[in-house]
């Protein structure tokens, strides 16, 4: 498994492509949340809940952008064809799946991992450095909000991995991945509150329970941080099964 | 060895392999020949796992593909030299599949200088002629010093040279002990490096045998005469059952009698001969009677009425 894992972190870190997705899920919410802490770190009203939110909610876009990448990276080996010599060095199909899927989650967890550090650590600075009061302690759901901001990105990216698997076209997973979760969940959501008279069917949709494990706060009556995480955990899990499924029943 | 058993395929209605059996034997070039669409690309793809046939097995000295821990130390295939990302560079290509089965990262330094790509191995593939790819492709291949080699029209795209480079190469791996199958539509090429043959036709086997006997079985035979005096021995060899074909005033193709034949009717005339020689058809006239049934696409004009 270890030369499998070798093989494809080699595919993964040669690709132009892998790194421009990476950079900029990297840098648009390290951006935004120190540019806020820059221009809002003066005021009294900024604290430790801001930056957090602030941070955790554009690892939600950093997360979509992950899952775009882990879509282009199984994707690009259908598109280009290398997914034959793939199969014909390692003729155990679920096994490639599987050291893909160990690299590329690793890979944009370590992203998100360095995106939650630098953030607070670096945000925080900032706005103290402004005046502002930024203690940790004053947020008893930052910790868990931030960590599930790095669940997320895990879980988006399995996502992302299991509809390129499912799709084999770049295209058509990243625009599933981008559209579904910010326009059709939302439609298809109302429409279903409309249906049943029940306001929690919206927090039942896949990609909205998941965006749940970034929230500092807003829970409500609906799932809780883990009960969201296990439920899209297991709706990526699935579409990574159903994707591997078919990928090894199939032609190469 | 390679021993295929029964191998089917089927893409939806169209049964691309048709319960195909044959063995490549070691030691020597086997050439795969078949008309565009007769199933050899499909047959190699099923051989390695990479498509599932409906039945039928393939073993490589006794074991199925799949039941290859590293296969790169194995066999060789190279089934489509396009099958690379533009964006890599050829030496990290041949690193990725190296590191897959274990192979050291020197190998992939040493097997780019073997098929002479040094100089461009860190060059993106975008920029490598289909040539090049051709040569990498080589590369992949030997990575591992398979045993056993599978190749998919690997000249194409090559110039002369490098034409000639892979038939020797080709040759040289045979005369170790390997077994190499190659298909290839450039007959001329197969004639020069192939032993052995296995000639296909609409997904079925229709020929597995030496050049030679593929040759002599479905090539078209006659006898060459020159002489000054030809026309006294028109009457007896049309009477003889032979059929002239006159290449010009002094030069005869004579179709139907043998040699001795013809040189004893000569002899009985006094007809003094300037040259008496069996002839046989190329490859390509014995591959195209063989497989004349299996055409599935045929150009316009001349050949389609044939």
């Amino acid at each position: 498994m270890m030369n499998l894992l070798r093989s494809e972190w080699i595919k993964l870190r040669t690709v132009t492509m892998h790194w421009v997705l990476a950079v900029i899920a990297l840098a648009f919410p390290l951006v935004v949340t120190l540019l806020t802490a820059v221009f809002n770190g003066d005021s009294s009203e900024f604290s430790a809940n801001d930056l957090i939110s602030v941070l955790t909610g554009t690892t939600v876009v950093a997360s979509l952008l992950c899952g775009s990448l882990a879509a282009a990276s199984i994707t690009g080996e259908f598109g280009f064809g290398t997914i034959r010599p793939t199969f014909a060095a390692t003729p155990k199909r679920l096994k490639v799946i599987a050291a893909k899927v160990i690299i590329i989650v690793s890979f944009t967890v370590e992203l998100a991992v360095v995106i939650q550090l630098i953030g607070w650590y670096v945000g925080g600075a900032i706005a103290r450095g402004q005046g502002a009061t930024i203690d940790l302690a004053d947020v008893p759901t930052g910790v868990p909000a931030m960590v599930g901001a790095i669940v997320l990105t895990a879980l988006m990216t399995l996502a992302g991995f299991g509809l390129g698997l499912l799709t084999r076209s770049t295209a058509v997973a990243v625009a599933v991945l981008i559209v579904w979760p910010l326009i059709a969940e939302g439609l298809v959501g109302q429409l279903l509150v409309l249906a049943t008279d029940n306001e929690q069917v919206r927090n039942w949709m896949p990609f909205q329970a998941g965006i749940r494990l970034a929230f500092v706060d807003g829970f409500g009556d609906g799932p809780s941080r883990l009960t969201s995480g296990i439920y899209f955990g297991a709706v990526a899990t699935a579409l990574t099964a159903m994707g591997a499924w078919l990928v090894n029943r199939r032609d190469a | 060895m390679i021993s295929v058993a029964d191998l089917t395929k089927r893409f939806g209605a169209k049964l691309a392999v048709d319960h195909l059996s044959f063995e490549v034997r070691p030691g020597q070039v086997t050439g795969f020949l078949g008309p565009n669409g007769s199933g050899k690309s499909t047959s190699m793809r099923c051989m390695l796992g990479l498509d599932r046939p409906e039945t039928g097995t393939t073993l490589f000295d006794g074991r199925p593909y799949h039941a290859l821990r590293t296969p790169l130390h194995e066999v060789g295939s190279l089934l489509d030299a396009g099958y690379v990302h533009p964006g890599r560079s050829g030496r990290n290509h041949l690193r990725w599949l190296a590191a897959s089965n274990g192979i050291a990262r020197s190998r992939v330094d040493e097997v780019l200088d073997l098929v002479g790509l040094s100089a461009v191995g860190g060059t993106r593939l975008r920029g490598y002629s289909l040539g090049m790819r051709q040569r990498l492709g080589l590369a992949g291949v030997l990575l591992g010093d398979p045993h056993t080699i599978i190749l998919d029209e690997p000249a194409n795209g090559l110039d002369p040279e490098g034409i000639r480079w892979i038939r020797d190469v080709l040759v040289h791996l045979a005369s170790q002990g390997r077994t190499v199958l190659v298909s290839s539509h450039q007959l001329s090429e197969m004639a020069l490096m192939a032993q052995d043959l296995v000639v296909i036709g609409q997904g079925r086997l229709i020929e597995q045998s030496t050049v030679a006997e593929f040759v002599e079985r479905y090539g078209e035979r006659w006898v060459r005469v020159q002489s000054p005096g030809l026309l006294a021995l028109r009457q007896p060899i049309e009477q003889g059952g032979g059929v002239i074909d006159e290449v010009d005033a002094t030069t005869w193709h004579i179709r139907g009698l043998t040699c001795p034949v013809v040189g004893e009717m000569a002899a009985a005339e006094q007809v003094v001969l300037h040259e008496l020689s069996p002839q046989t058809g190329s490859l390509e006239d014995a591959f195209l009677k063989a497989t004349a049934a299996s055409q599935e696409y045929r150009s316009g004009g001349q050949g389609a009425t044939q």
